[in-house]
Parts: structure tokens; C-alpha cells; sequence
């Protein structure tokens, strides 16, 4: 589902940010990445999700081989994965449906059909009752909850959490790590960079652990 | 709700600029089309006349009378023969000198000639041109004396209806601009404040027609609605002058040869509104999610 080979990212300087990434996750996996601050975390998750190109190597994500995707396949390659990032990236206007349905909308899905949907999505990540509520007005779980069912809502074949539990205390983090791990269960693949240790010790899951730009563990 | 408030003074705001710029525009556009009626309305009368010489023949007369019809730009010539002559002109001095009839001498003096008079629909400000071309084909002819066409009037007004046209033509220019500029500011402030929903549409999958259309939308419906506007102030400062003009006015005629923009100008200056605040988004938004903008702005930073 998600596969390295030989990649290298420097950036002007030059700034060695990942060297010789070779990198293979399977459907369905749950993994996580872990590592210190400038470890090259961030810059492994922009080229999965087609923020930023390899200087060289081979990357492919979901069918796709991002090297040699253009303009507009982008959105369309966007569209087969979910990404949740650490400050949630709601939008502040909408409610939480509006939020979950954007996904679908983007899509042009006939209206009954998102609503059936958001409302299922709704009630996996226990927000059913919060359709209605701006973001504004609900705690920090809840929020990354909304973005993790905006986030899965079409599917997605690989869902890439950039800290995702950053913001939240040690129950909630706990709570967004299960209903992932559901995630990672119905078939997605889910890759999660994170600083907790600790977590990532109890879950006992794949981890790749970043160094200077290097895998140093996980590595297959 | 404050970013959403100054976000809407910031487009009434905007709305009143781009409006105003419009209305100067569609002012000068219809000043200078009416200029052009009312001069051309005022200098209908310019004839020119060929005065002959007292030896000339009638076969003389006749080729001159016959080379003269056969000009694109004569649309009547009328031959007036010396009693004609000093009938108009004993008319015209009835007031001042009454015994004038009594002269048999003057008679005499006074010369035979043609008026030919231009067709209409010569464009204004190209008679000079075509009066002076006459002028120096006729004199090759024989029997003609003298030609007289109020030159100076003619070429007064004929720089007056060029320069108009030409400062209507450079103000349209500058307005058109500034139009797009300010256009395109209130677009790239829309942009952003719209910044962290792009983000989220890049990110889940949204085409760049999706992303753009808002913004293009929004600046074609300020085009529109501000074209719509000065359109509406325009013709209130047209009927305004046409009162004033039959009030005031009245023996210049200026109200009976003033019009306003036909429906078609109008339907083109409302598309003309839209296309220019959607181009002015466009030139805004056009590396907006271009497939790399997210890229190069490294939004998962």
C-alpha cells in the first residue's frame, strides 16, 4: 500500500532530509513512526500524501506512483487517502456534518447519500449526537475525532496521522488510538507519526523509528 | 465573526470603488458617443461651395457639376445661378440694408457657383480630410474660381471630436485597469482569509475548477453588480442632462440628438462588468492548487 525505494530529499542548503528511504507497508497495517524533532517525520508524511516531491527514488501510495503524478491526478490521488494532522484543520464555520461531509461533497455524491453516510461515520467515531455543534464548542477529543471521520469518510485505502494526539491528554489519546486501530481493522492502512513512547510501547504495533533522515528501525 | 465583518466592509467598500471607476468609464464612453452625434449634428450645415469664375462656360459648368456627382462623399450639389445668389444673399441683409434690390451693379458681382453638400454618414472628424481632397481636385478644374468650406470651423471641430475620443480612450484604458487591480485585491484578501478552507480542500481531494470557482464566482458577481450599478447612475446623470438641456438649453437642440446606450451596449457592458472582476480573480487565483502550490507552501509544516 505504501512503498519507499532508494529515496532521498534534500533541500537547498543542501539539508540531507531522508536518505535512502526503503519502505514497505501492507494494506490493512497499522504502523507507527517515531522519532526525534527533525528527525524528517513531517517530510516523510508530505511525500505520502503528495505535498512534496522526491529528489530521487520511487515512491508509490494507494496504486500511485507519486513521482510521476501531475496537476490534476493529485486531487484525484488525494481523494483514495485520509490525513489527520495534530491541529485538526477543522473548519470553524461549518458544523461538525458539514466538516465530515466535505470529503463526499468534493466528490459531487448525491445528497442523500452523504447524509446516510456521515451520519454511519458519525456514530463510529461516537459524534452522532454532535451533527449539529460548531467546532468551536467541542473539547479537543472531540475534534479530532470529527477530523479523523472527515479523514475515513470515502474509505480511504491509507490514513496518515501526523501526531494526532499531540493536543489531547493521556485518556483521550487513548480513545483516538482505539478508534484508529478500528480504522486499521475495517482494512485501511494506518500510519501514524507520534513523540508518545509510551503509547506506542503499550500498543505493541510496527514502528519505524526516524533518525537523522534515516530509518534506523522497522525497516522491511 | 470580526474577520467575516471587516471581510464584508472591505466588499461594500470595494463594490463603491469599482463602481465609481465604472460609472467614470461608462460616462465618458457615452459623452464621447454623444459628443460625436451633436458636433455631427452641429456641423451638418458645412457645405462647400464652388464659386465660378464670371468667364466660365456652361460645358465648363456642366463637367464640374458631373465630376462632382460622381464623388463617394457628395451626396447633393445644387447649381446657384447669380439671381439665385443675390436673392439669398438680399434675404439674409433684408434687416440691415432694404434697398439692396435697387443695386443693379451688385448683381453683377456676384459670382455663380455650386453648393455641394457631404453625405451624413461620413465619420466625424473625417471631413477635413475629405473637404481639403476636394478642394485641390476641383481647382484643377477649369472654370472654378474659389472654394469655401468654413475650414477652420470644420477643423476645429474635427481636433475637438479626435481629442475626445482620444482622452475617452486612454481614461477607459486606466479605469479598466485599476479595475482589475482592485478587483484582484479584494480576491487575494478573500484568498486570504480563506487560507485554512483551501488548505482542507487541497487536502482531501478537491479539483482545482472547485477550489478556484468561488473566487472567480466572487469577482464576477462584483464585476456584474458594480457594472449593473453605474449603469443605473449613469442613466440618472443622462436623464438628468437631458432635462437640463430642454430647460436651459433648448435652442442648442442638445436634448433631441442625445441618447443612451442601446440595449445590446448595455447587455456588453454587464458581460464586459462580469469578465473583467472574473478575470481579475483569475489573475489572483490562477496558481491557486495548481497540483504543487500545496507542495511549495508545505502545509503539513
Amino acid at each position: 500500500m505504501i512503498e519507499f525505494h532508494h529515496v532521498y530529499k534534500t533541500y537547498p542548503g543542501p539539508i540531507h532530509a531522508l536518505k535512502n528511504i526503503e519502505l514497505s507497508i501492507e494494506k490493512g497495517e497499522f504502523v507507527f513512526l517515531t522519532g526525534p524533532s527533525g528527525a524528517g517525520k513531517t517530510t516523510l508524511f508530505k511525500m505520502i500524501s503528495a505535498y512534496d516531491l522526491a529528489t530521487s527514488g520511487e515512491i508509490k501510495v494507494a496504486g500511485h506512483d507519486l513521482t510521476n503524478l501531475s496537476g490534476s491526478s493529485i486531487a484525484l490521488f488525494r481523494r483514495k487517502i485520509g490525513v489527520v494532522f495534530q491541529d485538526f484543520k477543522l473548519l470553524k464555520d461549518r458544523t461538525v456534518f458539514e466538516n465530515v461531509a466535505l470529503p463526499l461533497q468534493v466528490r459531487t455524491e448525491r445528497p442523500a447519500s452523504i447524509q446516510r453516510r456521515v451520519q454511519e461515520v458519525l456514530e463510529q467515531v461516537g459524534l452522532a449526537h454532535k451533527a449539529d455543534q460548531f467546532p468551536e464548542f467541542l473539547s479537543g477529543g472531540e475534534q479530532q475525532r470529527t477530523a479523523i471521520a472527515r479523514a475515513i469518510i470515502h474509505k480511504p485505502g491509507v490514513l496518515i496521522a501526523d501526531e494526532p494526539t499531540g493536543n489531547l491528554d493521556p485518556k483521550l489519546s487513548e480513545e483516538i488510538m482505539d478508534l484508529l486501530e478500528r480504522v486499521s481493522a475495517q482494512g485501511t492502512t494506518v500510519f501514524i507519526a507520534t513523540h508518545d513512547h509510551e503509547m506506542v510501547k503499550r500498543r505493541n504495533k510496527r514502528t519505524l523509528v526516524l533518525r537523522d533522515g534515516v530509518i534506523t528501525e522497522g525497516s522491511r | 465573526m470580526k474577520v467575516q465583518q471587516k471581510s464584508w466592509m472591505l466588499k461594500i467598500s470595494t463594490l463603491v470603488v469599482v463602481t465609481a471607476c465604472f460609472t467614470v468609464l461608462f460616462t465618458s464612453l457615452l459623452v464621447s458617443r454623444n459628443l460625436s452625434k451633436l458636433l455631427a449634428f452641429w456641423g451638418e450645415d458645412i457645405q462647400i461651395t464652388v464659386y465660378l469664375s464670371e468667364e466660365s462656360k456652361p460645358e465648363e459648368r456642366k463637367t464640374i457639376h458631373d465630376w462632382l456627382l460622381t464623388q463617394k462623399s457628395v451626396e447633393k450639389v445644387a447649381f446657384i445661378d447669380q439671381q439665385k445668389a443675390f436673392e439669398s444673399f438680399q434675404a439674409q441683409l433684408s434687416s440691415y440694408a432694404p434697398n439692396l434690390n435697387q443695386d443693379p451693379d451688385l448683381l453683377q458681382m456676384i459670382p455663380e457657383s455650386f453648393e455641394v453638400k457631404l453625405k451624413d454618414d461620413l465619420v466625424a472628424g473625417s471631413e477635413v480630410t475629405t473637404m481639403a481632397n476636394l478642394k485641390s481636385k476641383l481647382m484643377k478644374l477649369s472654370g472654378v474660381e474659389e472654394i469655401s468650406y468654413g475650414q477652420e470651423w470644420v477643423e476645429k471641430y474635427s481636433a475637438i471630436v479626435s481629442g475626445f475620443k482620444s482622452g475617452f480612450n486612454g481614461l477607459g484604458f486606466i479605469l479598466s485597469i485599476a479595475v482589475l487591480f482592485i478587483i484582484s485585491n479584494v480576491v487575494r484578501t478573500s484568498v486570504f482569509s480563506r487560507h485554512e478552507e483551501i488548505v482542507v480542500l487541497e487536502m482531501i481531494g478537491a479539483s482545482f475548477k472547485r477550489i478556484r470557482q468561488p473566487f472567480l464566482f466572487e469577482g464576477g458577481i462584483l464585476g456584474l453588480v458594480s457594472s449593473g450599478l453605474a449603469l443605473i447612475i449613469c442613466y440618472s446623470l443622462f436623464l438628468l442632462t437631458q432635462q437640463f438641456s430642454n430647460k436651459k438649453l433648448s435652442f442648442l437642440k442638445v436634448a433631441e440628438h442625445i441618447e443612451f446606450f442601446s440595449l445590446i451596449s448595455i447587455s456588453a457592458f454587464l458581460f464586459m462588468g462580469a469578465a473583467i472582476g472574473a478575470l481579475a480573480s483569475y489573475l489572483c487565483v490562477r496558481s491557486l492548487n495548481d497540483g504543487f502550490s500545496g507542495r511549495q507552501r508545505g502545509h503539513l509544516e
